[in-house]
């Protein structure tokens, strides 16, 4: 049975985790000795059914744990090469079906950092909120001046809770628990959780949250199509920011109610590639929770962007290397693919160069199908097929299997990258990719001399 | 002439009966004064450092009223959280959207409302919290002032679990559960004294938690 509430304790929280894996294993304990009186035939059929029903419960256990947990879930439906397709399904719906506070103590919760309850300050205040999020909730509201409003609400000492979380993951190896997969351990795993607490407690900070908007509605404000709000610095704290709300559905939704034709589909897709690449190159850093939920889209095609908590900033040697691989840099010679290769993996160039060169291999591989243009084959890359998500993975997989370690702060553009993918493949658009990149590079030209 | 007019008047004013439900609201308008001028005095000097002498000067009335009304400062405090229970169990009544409200929500409610009207208090309560730990303190548990107050209380709570249990929201608890939910909102008062996060966070977190795990441990038992 699984629970719909919130172990209260760390202590509670190990319980649960404990029992989460304890609960796995006996299910499939149950499904090996089942398997001995399978015929053959019928083996293939079960598996899926178990592997679906394992997807739904880790689902349902790390909605209920939230927290750090909970994210960890949402990286790995995004990334995670380590998982079946059933389980990235369930997993991906995570932010989405988060419980909510019920509405006393979002009020109380707004009052503890507002000070004062929100019917006080506003003219309409919603007691249900209409979005979740993994570390609070949105509500609607309407200003004493009559401007339509969202007020993203936090959940109670969530910064307390994920500090704690962390201890815990750390000392029990979640990861690899809840995948089975024991290859990311040590330095690796140390390192992306690492990197993972930095930004889910950076993540609990509204007032950076805040910034991060200003920033992005100030860099992008050139565009037309991209509508980012405006935050009510005076209705805002750490923990409780109140924006301008942006009209739009989250993606799925638009997706399943509007049934959009083929060429929205695409003018989105380009839209949505075309945000990306400027984000990296012109503005260093990236909206990098790249859930669908996250874009709200209207029926012009116009994007919203939401929840800015999550946003990564890169090093000019990270820009560089992002548009050294799309400018088929490796072309170059051997010299490039080692240094590529020390700035994604960390590899040593002297100790390792053949692991270099094959994973190399495996990426130029992955960026000629993304960018099919300059080889001559068809310029259209077909994001309804499932390829560019599954070799994505593919590649993730054997870089964490083979180096057993991994830049941090490629892990969160990977995230932000397969996100990307993932939106475009929910989009089933079909992109000529490098003519929107050499589109893109012809308006940035100050960047070209950037590359190596 | 006119002195003896206005003696008159007086005469005759002290003449005319008053009602007897005129008078008990005239005495309860004195303790809620005196209980007033008590609380604006114990948040600025403290309960322990607050005498009946400042009380009586600050209600306007002889030192020797005061006692009429309250033996001791421990007699006060008792009144303070009878009309804290009495106002509580009025809002709670008026209060619509919690009707449909799930049990947690109800009780986080009741608790959460409780802690906001005695937050102004806080060091008052703070001293009555180590005052009531002495056995033979009024304010003690064990009082029979204290249980008397407390099972008003209790049944209160009682009332909103029997509803809970007939609408089928929870097993059968019978009078345990007022008994259990009483003991933690002492606790979360306790915890909620001691809080030093920001706007007390970390109470609101431990209060939404463990009504929700109980609420989970009531329905489900060992299987949450």
């Amino acid at each position: 049975m699984v629970s719909k509430e919130r172990p209260q304790t760390r202590i509670g929280r190990s319980l649960r985790i404990g029992r989460l894996g304890l609960s796995l294993t006996g299910s499939y304990l149950g499904y090996q000795f089942q398997n001995l009186f399978l015929k053959e035939s019928e083996r293939p059929g079960k598996r899926t059914a178990f592997q679906k029903s394992a997807a739904q419960r880790i689902r349902k256990e790390l909605e209920s744990l939230k927290g750090p947990v909970m994210k960890l879930g949402q990286i790995l439906s995004m990334q995670s090469h380590m998982l079946p397709e059933e389980a990235l399904s369930e997993l991906a719906n995570l932010q989405m079906r988060a419980p909510a506070m019920h509405p006393t103590l979002a009020r109380a919760q707004f009052k503890a950092s507002v000070g004062k309850f929100p019917e006080e300050v506003f003219r309409e205040f919603t007691p249900e909120p209409f979005a979740a999020a993994s570390l609070g909730q949105v509500h609607r509201a309407v200003t004493k001046a009559g401007e339509k409003v969202a007020v993203k609400i936090q959940y109670p000492a969530i910064r307390t809770a994920i500090e704690h979380d962390f201890k815990l993951l750390r000392s029990v190896s979640l990861p690899g628990r809840l995948t089975g997969y024991t290859g990311l351990t040590g330095p690796a795993t140390e390192a992306m959780t690492a990197e993972l607490e930095r930004g889910m407690l950076q993540e609990t900070d509204y007032v950076n949250e805040g910034r991060n908007i200003d920033a992005f509605r100030e860099r992008l404000k050139f565009l037309n199509y991209v509508c980012v709000p405006s935050v009510h610095w005076d209705l805002s704290t750490d923990r409780v920011l109140c924006m301008s709300f942006v009209p739009g559905e989250p993606l799925p939704d638009f997706l399943a109610r509007n049934k959009p034709s083929q060429e929205l589909r695409n003018r989105i897709g380009i839209r949505l590639l075309e945000l990306f690449n400027l984000q990296l190159h012109r503005m260093h850093q990236i909206h990098a929770d790249p859930h669908p939920g996250n874009y709200l889209i209207d029926s012009d095609g116009r994007i919203g962007l939401v929840d800015f908590g999550c946003v990564k900033k890169f090093s000019q040697d990270f820009i560089e290397l992002m548009r050294a691989f799309e400018e088929r840099a490796w072309l170059r010679g051997d010299e490039h693919v080692r240094r590529m290769a020390h700035l994604i993996w960390g590899l040593a160039a002297s100790s390792k160069p053949q692991l270099a060169r094959k994973l190399m291999d495996q990426a130029i591989a992955f960026y000629e199908m993304l960018f099919p243009g300059a080889s001559g084959r068809t310029a259209i890359v077909d994001f309804g097929s499932d390829k560019v998500l599954k070799t994505m993975f593919r590649i993730w997989d054997d870089t964490c299997v083979q180096t057993k370690t991994v830049n941090p702060g490629f892990a969160f553009y990977s995230r932000a990258e397969m996100g990307l993918y993932n939106l475009l493949h929910l989009l089933r658009a079909r992109i000529n990719t490098s003519a929107v990149l050499e589109k893109f590079y012809e308006q940035i030209d100050d960047h070209r001399k950037l590359v190596c | 002439m006119m002195l003896g007019h206005r003696t008159k008047q007086r005469t005759a004013r002290k003449a005319r009966p008053e009602s007897p439900g005129k008078r008990a609201q005239n005495k309860e308008r004195t303790k809620r004064d005196i209980l007033r001028a008590a609380l604006g005095l114990f948040s600025k000097n403290g309960f322990f450092r607050t005498t009946t002498k400042q009380i009586s000067n600050k209600a306007k009335i002889a030192e020797g009223t005061l006692f009429n009304y309250f033996k001791t400062k421990e007699d006060l405090a008792l009144y303070f959280f009878e009309q804290e229970l009495a106002r509580l169990t009025e809002w709670y009544e008026e209060q619509r959207d919690l009707r449909d409200a799930g049990l947690p929500e109800k009780l986080f409610a009741i608790i959460h409302r409780h802690l906001e009207r005695i937050s102004p208090y806080e060091e008052f309560i703070g001293a009555v919290y180590l005052r009531a730990l002495q056995p033979v303190s009024r304010l003690s548990l064990l009082s029979l002032e204290s249980q008397e107050l407390n099972l008003r209380y209790l049944r209160f709570i009682q009332q909103i679990l029997r509803e809970t249990e007939e609408k089928g929201e929870i097993p059968k608890i019978g009078d345990f559960g007022a008994y259990a939910f009483g003991l933690f909102h002492l606790a979360i008062i306790s915890y909620w004294l001691q809080d030093s996060s920001l706007g007390k966070e970390n109470t609101l977190a431990l209060l939404d938690r463990s009504l929700k795990f109980a609420n989970s441990f009531l329905n489900k038992g060992w299987e949450w």
